[in-house]
């Protein structure tokens, strides 16, 4: 159950990701430091706010938003300035933004440690099939599938969805078909961000928020992203749901190796798929 | 002044160096050779092979830890050890390389940096042979080599050693093949050349060089940690590469002398801002200055030959 919790943390994220890449071509390293902005927003804010039930969730909702305005600023003042570049160059900005986001966030948050409380109605635990279980990873169970349905009818169902779609399939073509390109780019990598930052507010609560997280949630979720697909939006969920579940399960069958097992699906993959389970191969 | 000229004048002032500098200096001065020594065996693959790997710690680190297991475990001494980490390296850059050159771009970057959290993932997780977390320690060369001059010299030796050949490589008619595969593999296919083969031997080639820095590092540093191979520390060689320009054969070892000295002046000022420093160092060479220091001053380019005719 907590693999299935942490597969799905693992999807928000992740889904961000695979959707920035999928749509400008940008694998963003820097998508872990936005997870970790948001898991760091969240602290200040339930601080901040009132203490009252409602508080936490409105912390959950502005948390993200804090986030999609970092992300929307760094694609327009950076990223859009070096789109035409090798691809690699925009890798190695966004490796540069880790450290930069990681720096100011330990000037700003401070070395130690800080925790999320759970919202009180949410403290204590249930019984699933006679096994404690907290309540609170209920809530995260709950409302991830929830954000990917709503993403499903996003992608599906409306007309920036569809747009979105074409230009992971062909950018030139919709450019020159008069979509504004460079707009939609933006509204992208706002929108993964956004995600992202959920990811990182809603599992505040669940984990110590500490300055590493960022390197750990890249790590984890680029390996989704990789075994998944890039830019395959199924994909990243199947992924997750994958590597959460084999990190739980990973840890309390064989502890040495769970890790390296993660990897080495990974290198799998790439070697007999490079372009992931439910990718597309490149042209 | 002639490039030889020019040699001449370094190699003079490296080698009287430890008479007027303290030994502080000479420390920042071996590190920048062993961190050169890395950049430039990373840029056989990024400069001229059109290869980025993002996981080249992972061979830095075999190199390090091969050197230290056999001084710590097996008793050897340093001159049987420190052959040793190439040839554990190159190993494990064969096996690796051997699936990362089937890819290209950034499912190559990808994959690299895969096998390298593996390595790394092994290191930290085995404690009884690595001592994970805990690194190996005391990890020195003999007193003959002890002092920072004598270690200053040493390592200044086998950087040069290594240096010149890797520029013999990179000037051979190998060299010329694996550029004319970065230029186009396609072509270069056509007129013969084996392209994964001449990929996969510059990436052998290029991780034992690694392997040689990671085994001069462990010696200097006295120790080793699993952070020699995480990817954090892949990036270095990238990082010191593009400073100094990717397109010149000398760009990496300016770039790691701007680098290091860069990272002493900033540390010692504000030790907790460097990374923020190096991050937007990174963020600004890339959107403002693509071709590196070297590219800033008007440096010449390696060797532009003109192109053959078609």
């Amino acid at each position: 159950m907590s693999g299935l919790s942490v597969g799905m943390l693992l999807f928000l994220v992740s889904v961000g990701m695979s959707l920035i890449f999928g749509v400008t071509r940008i694998v963003n390293l820097a998508h872990g430091s936005f997870y970790m902005v948001g898991a760091y927003l969240m602290v200040t804010l339930v601080e901040l706010l009132p203490d009252r039930p409602w508080a936490f969730w409105l912390a959950l909702l502005l948390a993200p938003v804090g986030v999609a305005v970092l992300g929307g600023v760094i694609e327009v003042g950076l990223l859009r300035l070096i789109y035409r570049r090798d691809p690699l160059m925009q890798l190695i900005l966004t490796f540069g933004l880790i450290l930069v986001i990681g720096t100011l966030v330990l000037l700003v948050w401070g070395p130690d440690n800080k925790s999320v409380p759970r919202p009180e109605a949410l403290a204590g635990s249930v019984k699933i099939l006679g096994q404690p279980f907290p309540a609170y990873y209920v809530l995260v169970l709950a409302l991830a599938p929830l954000v990917a349905g709503a993403l499903w009818l996003v992608f599906y169902r409306t007309r920036w969805g569809m747009l979105v779609r074409a230009a992971t399939v062909d950018r030139e073509m919709l450019g020159a078909l008069g979509v504004n390109v460079a707009a939609l780019y933006t509204q992208v990598f706002v929108f993964g961000s956004w995600l992202a930052g959920f990811g990182g507010a809603l599992a505040a609560p669940t984990v110590a928020v500490a300055l590493g997280m960022d390197g750990d949630v890249l790590t984890t979720a680029f390996v989704v992203v990789v075994i998944g697909g890039l830019g395959s939006f199924a994909g990243s969920f199947i992924g997750a749901l994958l590597v959460g579940l084999l990190q739980s399960f990973g840890i309390l069958i064989f502890p040495a190796v769970s890790i390296v097992l993660i990897f080495a699906i990974m290198a799998v993959v790439l070697i007999v798929r490079p372009w992931g389970l439910l990718g597309r191969p490149e042209p | 002044m002639s490039p030889r000229t020019w040699l001449g004048i370094v190699v003079l002032v490296l080698a009287v160096a430890p008479l007027a500098l303290p030994p502080f200096f000479l420390q920042l001065l071996t590190e920048i050779a062993i961190i050169g020594l890395f950049a430039t065996a990373f840029n056989l693959l990024m400069g001229f092979g059109g290869m980025v790997s993002f996981g080249h710690a992972a061979y830095f680190a075999l190199g390090a830890y091969t050197a230290a297991l056999l001084v710590k475990r097996a008793g050897v001494p340093l001159l049987v050890a420190l052959p040793a980490a190439p040839v554990a390296a190159a190993a494990g850059a064969l096996l690796f390389g051997f699936f990362i050159v089937r890819l290209s771009h950034t499912y190559f970057a990808m994959l690299s940096l895969a096998f390298a959290q593996i390595v790394f993932t092994v290191i930290f997780k085995w404690k009884a042979l690595t001592g994970g977390d805990d690194g190996l320690l005391d990890v020195w060369p003999p007193a003959l080599l002890k002092s920072p001059a004598a270690y200053y010299y040493f390592t200044l030796a086998i950087v040069g050693v290594c240096v010149f050949a890797l520029h013999a490589i990179v000037d051979s008619p190998f060299g010329y093949a694996l550029k004319a595969v970065r230029e186009n593999p396609r072509r270069a296919r056509y007129i013969g050349i084996d392209v994964r083969r001449h990929q996969l031997v510059a990436f052998v080639i290029s991780g034992a060089f690694s392997g040689v820095a990671g085994g001069l590092f462990a010696f200097y540093n006295g120790s080793v940690f699993p952070d020699f191979a995480y990817f954090t520390k892949s990036f270095e060689p990238l990082v010191v590469a593009l400073l100094g320009g990717v397109q010149s054969f000398f760009g990496p070892l300016t770039g790691a002398l701007g680098f290091k000295i860069l990272e002493w002046l900033i540390s010692r000022q504000w030790p907790v801002y460097w990374p923020l420093f190096l991050g937007g160092i990174v963020v600004v060479v890339i959107v403002a200055l693509p071709g590196g220091f070297v590219g800033l001053v008007g440096g010449r380019q390696w060797r532009r030959r003109p192109a053959a005719k078609a």
